[in-house]
C-alpha cells in the first residue's frame, strides 16, 4: 500500500513539474528560515548550558534601592566569596572573575593586545572550561603562573610546546605557562584568552576587603541538594551584617540557567524584558514563516484538487476508505517536505555564513549530533502534517458518485478557505514590509540627528604604556611634523559614558534635585578638537589661565538643570572640588543618539582622570598618510606596544548596529515572506488560468479585449491582496507604535508608509498573477475551445 | 441478494426538487444477470450507485445479503463494498498515473493482499481478459476497448459476488461492445451477479430478466428466460 502511493506521488511529482517546484521550493525556503532561526534560538538557550555542574552554578547579584527603585545587578564585593565559603555550609566553592582586562603580551619579539580574567584558582574546578594539559586544580596555584587558550598559545609559541614558557605581561612581570584550554565555546558569557590567578591580583594590590566595592563577579557553586531557597534567605540579611551602612541592601543568587535570556529586572524582578523577548519574537516569525509556507501548500494542493477528484473517486468505489485515502495525501505531503527539508538544509549550510554575520553571532550546526538529526526528521513530519491535513482532509471527502459521474466542480465551498489563506499570507507579508519601513525610518531619523561634534578626521589611542608620560613629547611632534591639527587628553571617549553620579552642589541648588549627569575631563582644547560649540564663555587655557585646572564646562541641559542666570564664574562642587564654571557649550550626543542629551560636566586638569588622547588629523594629506606617520611617532615614545588607533565615527556609528540588525532581519524576513507568497499566488494564477481557459475562449470569440480579460482575471487576487492590507495595516501600526515606544527620540508614524507599503504588495501581487492572465488573455481561442 | 423496497431518492437543489427514485422496489437473486433500462434521466445511474453503496436512499430498505444497510455509514459501506462489489463504468475511470497492473492491483492492495499474491492474481486476470500484454501501459495509451477491459478486469479481480456496470460498452463500437458483453456473460456464468444499465437492447438481450424504469419508477419487468 505504501508503496503505491509512494508511486503515484513520485509520478504526480514528476508529472507536474512547475507545480512541484513551486511547491517544494516554496516550503524549503520557509523551511530554512525557520531550521535559521531555529538554529539561532537553540544557540541562545545553549548559553552556559556546558557546564557540568550547571544546576548547582550561581551568580550573586545585589538589590539595593536608588533614588526609589530597587536595582539589580551583578557585580559584589571582593570579600564575598571567602565569606560565604566561610558562613554558609550549603556552598561548596566559591569564584570570583574580575573585570575583564586588556594586556600587553611580549614573547620574544612578538607584541600582542590579548584580554582574559583574572580569577580564583578554583575557577575551572567550577566552570567545565576543559584543559589540554594541566590539572585544573592547579594551574593557578602560582601567583606567576598563567593559563592560556590554545589559539593563544598557538599565537604566541607556534609548534612548540609552551608549558613551562615565560610570557611577559604590560612589560611589568613574567608569568610561567602552566596550563593549555581548549578554545572557549561561542555559546559562553565567559570572553577570556587567558587567565591569571587572584593571587597575583593581590600582590599587586588590586585585593580589598571593601563592603561597599561592588566590582567582581561572584560565583557560587552550591553543595547537591542544597535550597537555593533557604541560602537566598541567608543573603538577603549578609551585606548588612558586615556593611553597618547598607541596612536594606539585600543579595541573592541567580542560577546560571537564566543568565543569558532572563537577566533583565524592573524594580527588583525579572520584567521579561531579557533576550528571550528576542527568542519569543523570532520563534513567532519562524512559526508564521512556515505556516505562511505550509498554506501555500495546502493552497496549491487544493488548487489541484480537480485533478486529483477523479482519483479519489476511483479509489473510493474500489474499496478505499477515507483514512487510507487521508493517509496517503498526507503520506505524499510528507514525501514533498522531505525533499523540501533536503533542499532546505543545503540552503542553511550556504546561508549561515553570511546569516552570522548578519545576526553577530556564531551559529553552528553540530552535524554529528543525533539529535539534529532527530529534530529535522521531527521537523520535516510535523511540516508535512501541517501543510498535508488540509489537502488530506479535503480530497478525501470527495463523494465518488458526483466526482465520477462528471458533475463534480470545484464550488465556492473550495474557493472561500484558499482566499482565507492568501489573505493571511499577504497580511502577514504586509506586516513585514510596514515594520521594514518604519524601521528603517527611525533609524535614519537617529543618524540624521546632529551629533553635536564633528567626527570627521577624528581618531582616538588609549594612554597605553609610556604615551601618559611622553603625552607632551607626542603633541608637539604630531602638530609640527602637520599629521594632526589639535590634540586633547581626555577622560573617555567621545562616544561613551564612563562616570556619572549625583550629588553635586550650586549656589540655589533644590535639595530634592537628584539629577544624574555625565562627567568628563579633559585638560583644553577639546573645543577644538571635536568642533564643540559653545553658546557662552570659552575653552579650558591652562596657559592663559592657570586655575582653569579647576574650571568646568556644563551643556545647555545642564544648564537648564542648574537655573544659573549668568553661569560663568558659578561653582559646582563635585568629587570634593570647588569647579568654577568657565563655559558653556550646545549639546552633543556622549551615548544614545535615541535618548534626549543628558545634563554634562566636563571638568579641567584637577580631575587627574584621562584615559586617552583625541586627535584631529590634519586634512591637508590623506588619513592613510596621517596614520602611517604617526605610527612613527608612537613607536618612537612608547616602542613596546601596538599603535592602537579608533575612529570616532565608526565607534559613533556602532550606536546604530542592534537596530540595523533589526532592520535588515525585518527586511530579509519581508522579502521572503513576500517571495514564498507569491509563488503561491502565481500557482494559484496558473489553475485559475487554466480552469478558465474555455471561458476566456468563449469571451475573445465574443470579442473581449486582451486588457479587458487581463483585468478580469487578475481582479480577484487583487481583492485579496487590497482586503489583507486592511487587516495588515493596524497590526503593523500597533506593532511599530510598541516599539517605537522604547525611544525617547523617535519618528512619527507617516500614514504615507502605509500607502506605499500597500501600494508595493498591490504592485507584486499585479506582476506575479498578470504573467499568467496576459498568457492565458493572448492564448488563440480556437485552441483553448477545442481542449474541451 | 439484493432486496429493495420502496426507495426513494430525491435531489435537492435551491428551488427544484427532482425526485430520482419514486419508491423502487425489486429484487435480485445470486447470480441472476440483471439489465436496467430507460429514458435518460429515469434515475438508473442514482440506482445504481445506491446499490454500489456509494450513495444512500432517501428512504426505503436496502437488504443486501441479508443485512440492512440503507443507513450505514461511509466507511461500513466502504468495507461491504470492497469485499463484494465490482464496478465498470461507461467512462472506464482508470487513474492516470497508475499502469494497466497497477490499477488493475488497486483493490487487491486496500484488501492488504500479500504482494505475492496479489501479483499471481492480476496476472490472471489480465490474461483472462486479454490485455496481460500492456500490463505495463498507462491508460492513455491502450484503445478505448482495451481500456475497458482493464476496468472489467479490476472489478472482477477480487472475485466480487456482485458486479454493477453503467453503460459498459457506451463508449466502445460494436464489437469491442460484443467483448465486454461476452466478458460479462462469462462471469456470470461462473456465478457473478451482474447489474447492468444499458441503452442498448441489443446488449440487454445478454441478460436474463430488464427492469424498466421511467421517471424513478419501474413500469415493466420482463424476463427473457
Ligand atoms: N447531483 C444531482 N443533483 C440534482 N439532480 C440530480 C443529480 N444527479 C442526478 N440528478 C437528477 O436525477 C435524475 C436521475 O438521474 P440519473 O443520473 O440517475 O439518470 P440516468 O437514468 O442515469 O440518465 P442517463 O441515461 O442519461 O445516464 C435526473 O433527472 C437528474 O437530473
Ligand atoms: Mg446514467
Amino acid at each position: 500500500m505504501l508503496k503505491n502511493y509512494f508511486k503515484i506521488a513520485v509520478r504526480n511529482l514528476i508529472r507536474h513539474k512547475v507545480f512541484s517546484t513551486i511547491n517544494i521550493l516554496g516550503l524549503a525556503i520557509g523551511m530554512a528560515s525557520a531550521m535559521l532561526i531555529l538554529l539561532w534560538i537553540q544557540n541562545e538557550v545553549s548559553y552556559d548550558q556546558f557546564h557540568e555542574k550547571k544546576d548547582r552554578i550561581y551568580n550573586a547579584w545585589n538589590r539595593a534601592s536608588f533614588s526609589g527603585e530597587l536595582q539589580c545587578w551583578g557585580t559584589t564585593p571582593k570579600v564575598l566569596a571567602r565569606t560565604m565559603e566561610k558562613d554558609f555550609p550549603e556552598v561548596e566553592q566559591a569564584t570570583r572573575v574580575n573585570w575583564p582586562s586588556s594586556d600587553l603580551f611580549s614573547v620574544g619579539d612578538k607584541r600582542l593586545t590579548v584580554s582574559g580574567n583574572i580569577v580564583d584558582s578554583n575557577f575551572l574546578q567550577i566552570f567545565t572550561f576543559p584543559l589540554i594539559k594541566g590539572d585544573p586544580k592547579s594551574v593557578l596555584h602560582d601567583m606567576h603562573s598563567i593559563v592560556l587558550t590554545e589559539t593563544l598559545a598557538e599565537k604566541l609559541f607556534g609548534n612548540e610546546d609552551p608549558m613551562g614558557k615565560i610570557i611577559r605581561l604590560d612589560n611589568e612581570d613574567n608569568f610561567t605557562v602552566t596550563g593549555i584550554l581548549k578554545d572557549l565555546p561561542n555559546n559562553t558569557r565567559f570572553k577570556f584568552e587567558y587567565l591569571l590567578p587572584w593571587s597575583y591580583l593581590r600582590s599587586a594590590g588590586g585585593d580589598d576587603t571593601n563592603w561597599g566595592n561592588n566590582s567582581t563577579s561572584t560565583y557560587v557553586l552550591l553543595k547537591p541538594n542544597a535550597s537555593l531557597s533557604s541560602i537566598n534567605d541567608k543573603m538577603k540579611v549578609l551585606k548588612p551584617r558586615y556593611d553597618k551602612e547598607e541596612s536594606k541592601w539585600e543579595m541573592f543568587l541567580y542560577p546560571i540557567s537564566r543568565w543569558r535570556l532572563y537577566s533583565s529586572f524592573e524594580n527588583g524582578i525579572e520584567d521579561n524584558n531579557g533576550r528571550i523577548q528576542f527568542v519569543r519574537l523570532f520563534g513567532i516569525i519562524a512559526a508564521f514563516i512556515l505556516l505562511i509556507a505550509c498554506i501555500n501548500f495546502m493552497n496549491l494542493s487544493t488548487a489541484r484538487s480537480e485533478k486529483r477528484a477523479k482519483e479519489v473517486g476511483i479509489r473510493k468505489v474500489v474499496g478505499a476508505q477515507k483514512s487510507s485515502l487521508i493517509g496517503q495525501f498526507i503520506g505524499e505531503s510528507i514525501l514533498m517536505a522531505f525533499l523540501a527539508a533536503v533542499i532546505a538544509v543545503v540552503i542553511v549550510v550556504l546561508i549561515l555564513p553570511a546569516f552570522n554575520q548578519l545576526i553577530g553571532e556564531k551559529v553552528t550546526v553540530a552535524y554529528g549530533d543525533l539529535n539534529v538529526w532527530l529534530a529535522v526528521f521531527g521537523f520535516i513530519i510535523i511540516t508535512g502534517l501541517l501543510a498535508g491535513s488540509y489537502p488530506a482532509f479535503f480530497l478525501s471527502s470527495f463523494q465518488p458518485v458526483a466526482v465520477l459521474k462528471g458533475t463534480f466542480r470545484k464550488g465556492n465551498a473550495l474557493v472561500t478557505p484558499r482566499k482565507v489563506l492568501v489573505v493571511l499570507q499577504f497580511t502577514f507579508a504586509i506586516v513585514l514590509i510596514i515594520c521594514t519601513m518604519i524601521v528603517k525610518q527611525q533609524i535614519d531619523f537617529a543618524k540624521d540627528r546632529q551629533t553635536g561634534y564633528n567626527k570627521n578626521n577624528l581618531v582616538y589611542h588609549f594612554l597605553t604604556g609610556d604615551i601618559g608620560k611622553n603625552f607632551e613629547l607626542i603633541r608637539t611632534e604630531l602638530k609640527s611634523s602637520g599629521i594632526a591639527t589639535s590634540i586633547t587628553k581626555t577622560s573617555s571617549p567621545l562616544t561613551e559614558s564612563w562616570s556619572d553620579g549625583w550629588g553635586q552642589e550650586w549656589e540655589g541648588k533644590d535639595p530634592n534635585d537628584k539629577t544624574d549627569f555625565f562627567r568628563y575631563s579633559q585638560e583644553g582644547g577639546l573645543g577644538v578638537t571635536a568642533g564643540l560649540q559653545f553658546v557662552n564663555g570659552r575653552d579650558f587655557d591652562l596657559k592663559q589661565f592657570p586655575t582653569d585646572s579647576t574650571a568646568m564646562i556644563i551643556n545647555e541641559t545642564a544648564l537648564k538643570v542648574m537655573k544659573f542666570k549668568d553661569p560663568i564664574g558659578k561653582i559646582v562642587k563635585d568629587n570634593g572640588v570647588d569647579w568654577h564654571i568657565v563655559g558653556v557649550i550646545k549639546d552633543f550626543i556622549l551615548t544614545s543618539p535615541y535618548e534626549p542629551t543628558r545634563p554634562m560636566l566636563i571638568t579641567g586638569a584637577k580631575s587627574e582622570w584621562f584615559n586617552l588622547m583625541l586627535i584631529k588629523l590634519n586634512n591637508q594629506h590623506s588619513t592613510g598618510d596621517n596614520l602611517k606617520k604617526a605610527e612613527a611617532i608612537f613607536k618612537k615614545y612608547n616602542p613596546e606596544y601596538p599603535f592602537e588607533y579608533k575612529f570616532v565615527d565608526e565607534e559613533y556609528a556602532k550606536k546604530f548596529e542592534a537596530e540595523n540588525r533589526i532592520g535588515v532581519l525585518a527586511g530579509v524576513f519581508a522579502g521572503l515572506t513576500i517571495f514564498i507568497s507569491c509563488l503561491g499566488l502565481f500557482g494559484l494564477a496558473t489553475y485559475m488560468a487554466e480552469n478558465r481557459i474555455k471561458e476566456i475562449g468563449v469571451r475573445k470569440v465574443l470579442g473581449a479585449s486582451v486588457s479587458g480579460i487581463t483585468a478580469l482575471l487578475s481582479k480577484d487576487f487583487l481583492k485579496l491582496v487590497v482586503i489583507s492590507f486592511v487587516l495588515a495595516a493596524p497590526v503593523a501600526w500597533w506593532a511599530m507604535d510598541n516599539w517605537l515606544q522604547d525611544y525617547s527620540y523617535r519618528v512619527q508614524i507617516q500614514w504615507w508608509v502605509f500607502v506605499l507599503a500597500g501600494m508595493l504588495s498591490i504592485l507584486i501581487a499585479v506582476i506575479t498573477v498578470s504573467y499568467q492572465a496576459i498568457k492565458a488573455a493572448t492564448a488563440n481561442p480556437v485552441k483553448s475551445l477545442r481542449s474541451e | 441478494m439484493i432486496k429493495i423496497t420502496d426507495l426513494e431518492k430525491i435531489y435537492r437543489t435551491e428551488d427544484i426538487e427532482t425526485v430520482a427514485l419514486n419508491k423502487l422496489s425489486f429484487e435480485v437473486k445470486e447470480g441472476e444477470f440483471v439489465a436496467i433500462m430507460g429514458p435518460s434521466g429515469c434515475g438508473k445511474s442514482t440506482l445504481l450507485n445506491i446499490l454500489g453503496l456509494l450513495d444512500d436512499p432517501d428512504g426505503g430498505s436496502f437488504v443486501f445479503n441479508n443485512e440492512e444497510i440503507a443507513h450505514y455509514s461511509e466507511s461500513k459501506r466502504a468495507q461491504i463494498r470492497k469485499r463484494n462489489i465490482g464496478f465498470v463504468f461507461q467512462s472506464f475511470n482508470l487513474i492516470d498515473e497508475l499502469t494497466v497492473f497497477e490499477n488493475v492491483e488497486l483493490p487487491l492492495i486496500y484488501l492488504n493482499m500479500k504482494a505475492s499474491e496479489r501479483k499471481e492474481k492480476v496476472e490472471e486476470v489480465l490474461k483472462k481478459m486479454q490485455v496481460m500484454h500492456r500490463r505495463n501501459h498507462y491508460p492513455q495509451q491502450l484503445s478505448g476497448g482495451q481500456q475497458q477491459r482493464v476496468a472489467v478486469a479490476r472489478a472482477v479481480v477480487n472475485n466480487p459476488k456482485l458486479i454493477l456496470a453503467d453503460e459498459p460498452t457506451g463508449n466502445l463500437d460494436s464489437s469491442n461492445g460484443n467483448e465486454v458483453m461476452q466478458l460479462l456473460t462469462d462471469l456470470n456464468e461462473q456465478g457473478t451477479t451482474i447489474i447492468m444499465v444499458t441503452h442498448s437492447e441489443h446488449d440487454a438481450r445478454y441478460s436474463h430478466r430488464i427492469i424498466r424504469l421511467l421517471d424513478g419508477q419501474m413500469v415493466l419487468e420482463n424476463s427473457l428466460i
